[in-house]
């Protein structure tokens, strides 16, 4: 069979079923007793199992044979979960995951699993040996002595006819090769019930449910049928080679229906069960296949994501063009035309939503690879993590939940490497000894809030501050460090890597990292941290990299994109709207006060008489910020196109877009603002 | 008028394997379900000719799901899909009612000598 266009599928499907294989042995490792997890780890090793053997993938069926056996022991509770166990099972499904991996790019002969394959034959081993003490299963039957065997069994059954009764012995072979001849056996025996009574019938039927049956059977039979009628019902069970039917001495004997292949079997004048032509089915026209298509329900097209990327490049280009046209439409003002450019509109609207929902996937697929990593991690570092994780339904676009998968596994290590304490510790400090790491997905806006937080002893603020001191990095004789001052030190690319703060500080390592790449994709990473009871890292993302909504703000003759996300409301600029105090421009909005900043500074141009401007109100995260412009000129989808003209220019602008108009545009990047 | 068939399996791989293979065969996929409750609830909704039966499956596996279809109709066609090494497993689903079973790795051959002997 040509398998390879099933690769994809079976690969896909494999890692489901390893994510189900961590997550049961996770589970299994918390309640060694639950039976539930064990359960699970069998169907899923299992469906890995006939995959595999069904792509030829032997490494994989192999290994998950061997898990099988072994996870069978601990189904029926003669293997006992033990902390050995769960690091054999724990490394075979590395190993496994590995040959998944392998085999699906045609290379799966690279890996050696002889290892691992011993270590798992070896825990089952030791179980049987116990509970099966010397008497030792005889060996199967050589196949070369079947035919004798099958003689000494017609002979045996003869000489016991007289004593059991019934009136014709039936003696079968069955093809050789046949899948599990002792169930097919039985079915032989289900078929020669239909037509009497089995009175008798070698060899026993506990040889049938063993791997020692070698394929002869002999039936005694108590039945009024003709012979034709007995062969026929008989061979209808499948896979029938010879059969002897004996009445009464006179013998008839049919050759093997195998013989001429399978195909024969099939059609075999016998009447072998083959179906009349009328049962048959006949291959499909072309028409016929169309009419059955809808009938295929649950069907999943999988799609590269380049051509998701394509189409939600068009998509983009097709926004910037309808903001043109709406342009055009609204200077031609042409009733027609105006009701045929709403109407595109709205298409082109519901178009971009489809493609980006059709990007969508929630992020426990990410996530799920988390239990693991904490388990390992904890186990590495010797300390007891108990992680919680909510909001795995959020969903996020793929490119962006692919780039954020490691920043987190990078903030869950440094959590329990640096936040954590051990066991003995946390008891002294009078916390319990598990580290409770909470990761949580949620919604806000249109951005997706991922948080990490850990219970544990939080960043030593003095330490950060004595470092930042000695860098020159804060104002001397500065004495505290608010989460704003302490993220952006620490997320400072010199900073973090400076060895001795970071080890005594117990967090930094790899934090700007983490900035640095959230930043990258237009998100924000905050910090709190309080001294002994944890630290909480909150990353913001926006839901779609693409396409946002941002407000215009023009300045000059220049217009800037600020993206809506951390838009809080705008604001008239009128007479009292910005004080002064203590020298410093505040903006007073209801009962609070914020800092003030004017876009014309940040974008180098002369400041002017700032009345009649607006005030957009910025946020990110918990800091807000009024932003002074000259005009507000709308708002609008904007495509962010890659960005790279500014090398060594502001920082302040996160990409370009084009606008409805044609014009380009820069797009500010507010949380370098703040 | 070709057969229709229910697959149930709770792999996408082996629901798509079979089926290519069945409605290459000529037969009419009506139904798949993941679980056996689906696949009993599915057997009571499209009455197809033949059922392709997975023994491991989660929410009610395939040996139950047997049973509880044959209650409902005694004369359900019901092929069990096993692994290799499921012997006794098998055995319970033929006594549940099952009417043949196919090993994997499936060879289309096989499958469809089965299934020929399920409908014959």
């Amino acid at each position: 069979m040509d398998t390879g266009r099933y690769a994809e599928l079976f690969l896909t499907e494999s890692q489901d079923n390893l994510s189900a294989i961590n997550h049961a042995l996770l589970e299994l490792e918390r309640t060694p007793t639950a039976r539930e997890p064990v359960g699970a780890l069998f169907r899923a090793v299992h469906t890995v199992k006939g995959m595999s053997a069904t792509m030829g993938y032997g490494v994989v069926a192999e290994l998950t044979h061997e898990l099988e056996t072994l996870l069978d022991l601990v189904r029926r509770g003669e293997q006992p979960v033990t902390a050995a166990l769960m690091d054999t099972l724990f490394a075979a499904t590395d190993v496994l995951e590995r040959a998944i991996e392998l085999s699906v790019a045609g290379r799966g002969d690279e890996l050696d699993a002889t290892a691992t394959m011993a270590t798992l034959r070896a825990a089952a081993d030791a179980v049987s040996r116990e509970s099966t003490p010397a008497s030792a299963t005889p060996a199967p039957t050589p196949a070369s002595r079947a035919r004798q065997k099958r003689a000494r069994a017609s002979a045996k059954s003869g000489v016991r006819s007289s004593e059991v009764g019934g009136n014709l012995t039936i003696v079968i072979a069955l093809e050789p090769e046949t899948p599990m001849p002792g169930v097919r056996a039985m079915l032989v025996i289900e078929r020669a019930r239909s037509l009497g009574t089995v009175v008798h019938m070698t060899p026993p039927v506990e040889v049938l449910q063993s791997d020692r049956f070698d394929g002869q059977l002999t039936i005694r039979l108590e039945s009024s049928a003709a012979d034709d009628e007995i062969e026929r019902v008989i061979r209808s069970a499948g896979h029938v080679g010879e059969l002897e039917i004996e009445r009464n001495g006179s013998r008839r004997k049919s050759g093997t229906a195998s013989a001429n292949g399978r195909g024969a079997s099939r059609a075999s004048p016998n009447g072998t069960g083959a179906p009349a032509s009328s049962t048959r089915p006949t291959p499909l026209s072309a028409g016929r296949a169309s009419e059955l298509a809808p009938a295929r329900q649950h069907r999943h097209v999988r799609i590269d994501l380049h051509r998701l990327d394509t189409l939600m490049n068009l998509i983009g280009e097709l926004v910037i063009t309808r903001g043109r046209l709406q342009q055009l439409a609204g200077t031609i003002n042409e009733p027609a035309l105006t009701e045929a450019v709403t109407q595109t509109s709205r298409l082109v609207a519901d178009l971009q939503d489809g493609i980006m929902t059709s990007r969508m996937v929630p992020v426990w697929q990410v996530f799920d690879r988390f239990p693991r990593v904490v388990r390992d991690a904890a186990r590495a570092l010797g300390k007891q993590v108990d992680l919680v994780i909510e909001g795995q339904e959020i969903e996020l676009d793929r490119s962006l939940l692919d780039e954020i998968g490691d920043p987190i596994v990078h903030l869950l290590r440094n959590a329990i490497d640096h936040g954590l304490e051990t066991p003995d510790v946390r008891t002294r400090a009078g916390k319990v000894p598990t580290g409770r790491l909470l990761l949580t997905a949620s919604r806000d806006r249109s951005a997706v809030v991922i948080r990490v937080t850990d219970d544990g002893k939080g960043i030593d603020r003095d330490r950060v501050l004595g470092r930042a001191h000695e860098l020159g990095l804060v104002e001397p004789g500065k004495s505290e460090l608010s989460d704003d001052e302490l993220i952006r030190l620490i997320a400072r690319p010199g900073f973090s890597t400076a060895r001795e703060v970071t080890d005594i500080s117990g967090r930094g390592v790899g934090i700007d990292a983490v900035h640095a790449r959230v930043r990258a994709l237009g998100g924000t990473v905050d910090i709190k941290s309080t001294k002994g009871q944890g630290t909480s890292v909150t990353v913001r993302l926006p839901v779609t990299l693409a396409i946002v909504r941002a407000l215009l703000a023009r300045v000059g003759d220049e217009t800037y994109a600020v993206p809506m996300t951390h838009v809080n409301e705008t604001v008239h600029l009128e007479q009292n709207t910005v004080r002064h105090v203590k020298g410093r421009e505040v903006l007073v909005l209801r009962d609070d006060v914020l800092p003030v900043l004017h876009l014309r500074d940040v974008v180098r141009l002369p400041k002017r008489d700032a009345r009649g401007g607006q005030v957009v109100v910025l946020e990110v995260a918990d800091r807000r910020a009024g932003m002074v412009v000259d005009e507000l000129t709308g708002q609008q989808e904007i495509v962010i196109k890659p960005f790279d003209a500014v090398k060594d220019g502001l920082s302040v602008f996160s990409g370009a877009t084009i606008l409805g108009d044609g014009v380009p545009a820069l797009i500010l990047d507010v949380s370098s603002l703040l | 008028m070709s057969h229709t068939v229910l697959i149930c399996d709770d792999a996408i791989f082996m629901r798509t394997m079979v089926g290519d293979i069945l409605q290459q065969a000529g037969f009419e996929i009506v139904g798949e379900a993941e679980t056996g409750v689906q696949a009993v609830e599915k057997y009571r909704q499209l009455r197809p000719d033949l059922v392709t039966m997975d023994i491991v499956m989660p929410d009610m596996g395939g040996i139950d799901a047997v049973r509880e279809i044959t209650k409902f109709d005694p004369q359900a066609k019901v092929l069990m899909c096993s692994a290799m090494g499921q012997q006794a497993l098998v055995v319970e689903a033929i006594q549940a009612g099952a009417k043949d079973f196919v090993v994997k790795p499936f060879q289309p051959s096989r499958v469809l000598e089965a299934v020929q002997r399920v409908l014959g």
